[in-house]
């Protein structure tokens, strides 16, 4: 991995399913990207120098209108938009026997988190979560809108009042991650972050039993 | 004005289909209508029933923008108004095709 | 008479009182573009100074150079301003300007309604600025989501500033919208059919459309939060019925056609230069036409990919990435075609070509980094990070700046007459250039890294300084660009140094009169038959001064043009516009009592103001037409035309058309919000219903059928030559029975405090009741203007554009008493 990809809030620097697919679609977005743009970039260019030949107009709109103006993208953006529908498809939180369910709630400012295992249990400003089993993360809020982001895990998800949108988050390995709200919400808006600790086997059973890891 | 009209009509009634296709969604997911209201018809059915008839309609306009009778005496209305006839029956396939290939509700 | 004495003569007719008096009474369209233009500009230069602080602010982690609260005032203000009171104007600007030009007209539609536009644009303007000086400006972002721009959340003033602020400003949007629209169908060139209109015309035209529709959404929107924070009506409260998510989609609406009301002119400016700069013509007219037609309404359907985060189903995010995908197409005909057309030519690298080459590479990133944004995994992590902030500056930089400074320059020699001496421009477009890329490019590279948007400071440890102070850097760079344009654009006007009438060798209309444009454009209107006319017949110019064209000898006094044929430009009516007058800029400052008066809650002078605006909308339309009877009038090439006053689709007909566009699609988003709120929003079904009464019911949809049948009755019987009285006697009849049918809503609707569904209904009931003030009042002014001799059996224009008002209401006011009685009546 690129050295200047490291970061504790970097979406490039994965450490989980969902952060990990897509930054693979953010690789193969840029290289596509920076190749359409050289070669528009070259037919921008081209046409500066002297020619003396000329296609008539009829083969000029077949070449610049039909062909790349029509063709060129609907069938890259078929492909793309095809690959993006089954990214999202496998970002679904679907029914699974291994999920953990929790909830977040964010207010100004200070996120509370809750835990369906351990019901009255909650944590203020770090989640808890197992390592290596997929968590589902039910967001509310209790006063504005806010948004419960941690970039290495995965996208982001608002919390919109009087709802509960549920994110699927999963960490590959034990450690800490860190979270932002990411929905401006007033004066404290910048320093409006959490952490997320994700425990193994052993140190998630351990914080289920009220024991500090 | 009509020649105007000839103009708008397709992608019009696309984004009419679009918006409606989005809003049937909508209200299925919200009233959780599989089984009920529709008598027994699945969700996806009714989505996709609403998709084709979309198709329909514009595939209809192109007929009509094609018609000898009812087309334009420019031809460059002609011309514009078949551009954005093929439009509209494009934009309907491609950003309704989600009815088809997608999980709904969730 | 020769070509000198009817320059004369025109000029003596059309021009505008002269020093600064001139500014507050002229109606001419040269004067009020260059206004609009100047006034855009300095409110560019505000938006940037803001921007300035902003890199300031971020240059450096922990930064004590603002505090938060001065902080979120000062992006959203740079926000707001740039979208609201430089792009838009800027547009209406050029618009204003150069449509009757290169439409080879004297002027526009509706002359006093520029003026009104204009001056509603500078007071509306003027009061966020007054917010700014003052440390009240809003501070929830541009987007001033709910709760957060709430009663609760932001008690303060700032909020409302904005709301009623931009409501304001809105107004001028709509109405150069309805006048742009009706210039370009209407007001050309005899012989100007469609295929022969300049590509300009069709961008500007689409363009008046979008905001017709566009608008209406969002001014909804800021009504209802408006509503809500001053007299707790809970639109947007989820525990009282309401949904912050309304909020989003109204403004998502608006906000993504805005963004392509903003491109769309840029890409007529494009295909209008561009061309010109290859010496050749422009590839593939007919396909941008078609792919400008679709990028509008696809645009339409893009708007939830403002709010992939928000928790919409997937299904639901995926039609709006498939649409936002397919979007891209019809943008990249439109850069083929242009890229074409400079292997089709031979392109030259002259001013105008180097900031259209500035265009090409800095809007092709913005779209291609929009595309990824349209991938809705993708757009999960870049949501609300700097990689937004960077794509929008991209877009709108790219896609409208640029545009903009290629037009600048192009259109320079017009305005001023002069050639350029000083050569500061290349050397402006280089640091603009490169200032613009180092402060935009490498932030898309700190939002992956985490950095959001809207923060005002951030950490060292984070990591982002090198970039945000590299970014900071660039932007001084820009800064300095800009300025350096700035200047060259004044040294070019002060510079004595007369220039060629056509240094571009152009072939559109613009170019066939003298510079700077006299007061009445042609001496008289050419007859087209091509799409470069100037092209065709390089001494055009010569000859129209001469007199050879249409409406060469001015008659008595009268500023006179003539309109054409929607599709095929045959004339078919003579318009004698009104003169210069003090009405507009009176009535924009008694509009503007009226939103002030909202804004700091001095309730009693609203209806004062109401009935001011009123009083001078009288006055307004009485000043027009006459009580006796024109016949029709030669216009030259021996062409005899009725006069507008004896049409029954004169122009007002035509305004009223678009403006009741725009009207029912504010009605139609009010009623998808009381739909959306009905079946989505939590918190529903309300505790009590509005109780139907048939009489009420029966009463009111008695009045919306009789109505308009009661106005066809008096524009029939008018013609005929009988009275229209008891026509119009029993429409106003139906009119006030509709009337009383909203105000029992208004009056019966469970509590509008308590729950969204009261609210609603009252909101309904009020634009039904407002609705139906307006037909009468309408219906009542006819009357008098039959009785004074106004109307005639062959000045007949004044009917059928009350008829419209009439007929809209019924058809309002039948859905406004069906949304509210049908929910019980069923049951």
């Amino acid at each position: 991995m690129l050295s200047g990809c490291e970061g504790v809030l970097s979406t490039v620097d994965p450490a989980g399913p969902a952060a990990r697919i897509i930054a693979t679609l953010w690789w193969v977005m840029l290289i596509g990207a920076a190749a359409i743009f050289g070669l528009v970039m070259v037919l921008l260019v081209l046409p500066f120098r002297a020619r003396s030949v000329r296609d008539g107009e009829v083969m000029q709109v077949r070449v610049w209108i039909v062909g790349l103006g029509l063709i060129f993208p609907m069938a890259i953006l078929a492909a793309l938009l095809a690959y993006g529908l089954i990214v999202g498809e496998r970002l679904l939180p679907r029914a699974d026997a291994d999920i953990v369910s929790v909830g977040a709630q964010g207010r100004r400012w200070a996120w509370t988190f809750t835990y369906d295992e351990v019901p009255g249990r909650t944590t203020q400003n770090n989640l808890h979560i197992p390592a290596g089993r997929p968590v589902d993360v039910a967001i509310t809020t209790a006063d504005v809108i806010h948004s419960f982001w941690v970039p290495r895990l995965a996208g982001k998800l608002d919390a919109i009042p009087g709802r509960s949108n549920v994110l699927r988050i999963e960490a590959d390995a034990p450690g800490t991650y860190q979270g932002l709200s990411a929905e401006f919400s007033g004066a404290g808006y910048d320093r409006f972050t959490f952490t997320v600790t994700a425990h193994d086997a052993a140190g998630w059973q351990a914080f289920l039993k009220g024991q500090q890891p | 004005m009509t020649d105007i009209l000839r103009i708008l009509i397709a992608p019009l009634v696309w984004l009419a289909a679009f918006s409606s296709i989005y809003g049937l969604h909508g209200i299925i997911c919200a009233h959780d209508v599989a089984g009920g209201t529709f008598g027994g018809a699945q969700p996806r059915a009714i989505l996709v029933g609403a998709y084709g008839f979309a198709i329909l309609m514009q595939v209809a306009l192109i007929i009509v923008l094609y018609s000898q009778r009812l087309t334009s005496r420019s031809g460059f209305v002609r011309f514009v108004s078949r551009a954005t006839g093929w439009v509209g029956l494009v934009a309907t396939v491609w950003s309704l095709l989600p009815v088809v290939v997608t999980t709904y509700c969730l | 008479m020769k070509a000198l004495e009817r320059h004369r003569k025109l000029t003596a007719i059309w021009a505008s009182e002269s020093g600064f008096r001139g500014w507050f009474s002229t109606v001419n369209h040269n004067d009020l573009g260059r206004m609009f233009l100047v006034t855009a500009f300095f409110f560019f230069l505000v938006g940037g100074l803001l921007a300035m602080l902003i890199r300031a602010q971020l240059a450096t982690p922990h930064s004590a150079f603002a505090g938060p609260e001065i902080y979120n005032q000062i992006f959203t203000m740079h926000g707001t301003i740039m979208m609201f009171l430089f792009a838009i104007p800027t547009f209406e600007g050029l618009a204003i300007y150069l449509l009757p030009k290169i439409l080879g007209t004297r002027d526009l539609a509706f002359p006093r309604l520029t003026a009104y536009g204009y001056w509603c644009y500078a007071f509306g303007g003027s009061m966020l600025l007054v917010a700014m000086v003052f440390g009240i400006a809003p501070d929830g972002g541009w987007f001033m989501y709910p709760p957060l721009s709430g009663p609760i959340y932001s008690p303060g003033i700032n909020t409302d500033f904005w709301l009623i602020g931009i409501t304001f400003v809105e107004i001028s949007a709509i109405a150069a919208a309805v006048e742009i629209t009706v210039s370009i169908l209407k007001y050309r060139a005899p012989g100007m059919s469609l295929d022969k209109m300049p590509i300009f015309a069709w961008y500007a035209l689409i363009t008046a459309l979008m905001i017709l529709t566009g608008f209406p959404p969002l001014i909804l929107g800021s009504v209802l939060l408006e509503v809500e924070r001053a007299f707790g009506f809970p639109f947007f409260q989820v525990e009282l019925g309401g949904d912050s998510l309304l909020w989003q989609h109204l403004f998502w609406l608006f906000g993504h056609p805005e963004v392509y009301i903003i491109f769309l002119p840029a890409a007529g400016v494009i295909s209008t230069v561009l061309p010109v700069m290859c010496r050749t013509t422009l590839l593939g007219y007919g396909w941008i036409v078609a792919a400008a037609v679709a990028l509008a309404f696809l645009s339409f359907g893009l708007w939830v990919h403002h709010m992939f985060t928000t928790g919409i189903p997937h299904m639901g995010l995926a039609f709006f990435s498939a649409a936002s995908t397919l979007v891209a197409v019809p943008t990249g005909v439109q850069i083929f075609a242009w890229i074409g057309t400079m292997w089709k030519g031979q392109p030259e690298l002259r001013l105008p070509m180097l900031h259209i080459m500035g265009f090409f590479c800095t809007f092709v990133i913005g779209g291609l980094t929009g595309v990824m944004v349209a991938v809705v995994p993708f757009d999960w992590q870049a949501h609300d990070t700097a990689f937004i902030t960077a794509h929008l500056h991209y877009v709108l930089f790219g896609g409208f700046v640029f545009p903009i400074f290629a037009g600048l320059y192009y259109w320079l020699p017009h305005f001023t007459g002069q050639r350029r001496f000083f050569r500061l421009g290349e050397l402006a477009f280089g640091l603009v250039f490169v200032g613009f890329h180092v402060t935009f490019l490498a932030m898309h590279w700190v939002g992956l890294l985490g950095q959001r948007r809207r923060i005002p400071t951030y950490a060292p440890e984070d990591g982002w300084t090198a970039i945000n102070l590299i970014s900071s850097v660039g932007s001084f760079v820009l800064a300095i660009g800009i300025a350096m344009i700035l200047i060259d654009v004044i040294l070019h006007a002060l510079t004595a140094n007369r220039g060629l009438r056509n240094p571009w060798g152009a072939g559109t209309l613009e170019w066939a009169m003298i510079t700077p444009a006299p007061a009445y454009n042609f001496a008289s209107l050419p007859h087209v038959t091509s799409r470069e006319p100037l092209a065709d017949d390089p001494d055009l110019a010569v000859r129209l001064a001469r007199g050879e064209g249409y409406l060469g000898t001015p008659r008595q006094d009268w500023r006179e043009t003539l309109t054409v044929d929607v599709a095929t430009g045959r004339p078919d009516m003579h318009v004698i516009y009104p003169a210069n007058t003090r009405l507009p800029i009176i009535m924009s400052a008694i509009t503007g009592v009226f939103f002030l008066s909202l804004l700091l809650k001095f309730y009693w002078t609203v209806p004062i103001a109401v009935v001011g605006v009123a009083l001078l909308a009288w006055k307004w339309v009485w000043m027009l037409g006459r009580t006796d009877d024109l016949p029709p009038l030669p216009v030259g090439k021996g062409v005899v035309l009725e006069t507008a006053a004896m049409s029954n689709r004169s122009p007002g007909w035509w305004g009223s058309v678009f403006l009741l566009t725009a009207n029912a699609t504010f009605f139609g988003s009010l009623l998808f919000g009381f739909a959306f709120l009905w079946t989505v929003a939590p918190g529903w079904p309300p505790p009590t219903w509005f109780v139907t009464s048939p009489l009420e019911l029966g009463l009111g949809i008695l009045g919306a059928v009789i109505g308009p049948i009661a106005m066809r009755r008096a524009i029939n019987s008018n013609r005929r030559g009988g009275g229209a009285l008891p026509g119009l006697f029993v429409a106003l009849c139906g009119v006030l029975a509709v009337a009383l049918a909203c105000v029992a809503i208004m009056l019966r609707t469970p509590s509008p405090t308590e729950h969204a569904y009261g609210a609603t209904l009252f909101v309904l009931g009020g634009y039904g009741l407002f609705h139906a003030a307006l037909g009468a009042l309408m219906v009542i002014f006819l009357w008098a203007r039959v009785r004074r001799g106004f109307v005639s059996q062959t000045r007949q224009a004044e009917l059928p554009i009350v008829g419209l008002w009439v007929s809209y209401l019924s058809a309002i006011g039948t859905l406004v008493l069906l949304a509210a009685h049908l929910p019980t009546l069923l049951s």
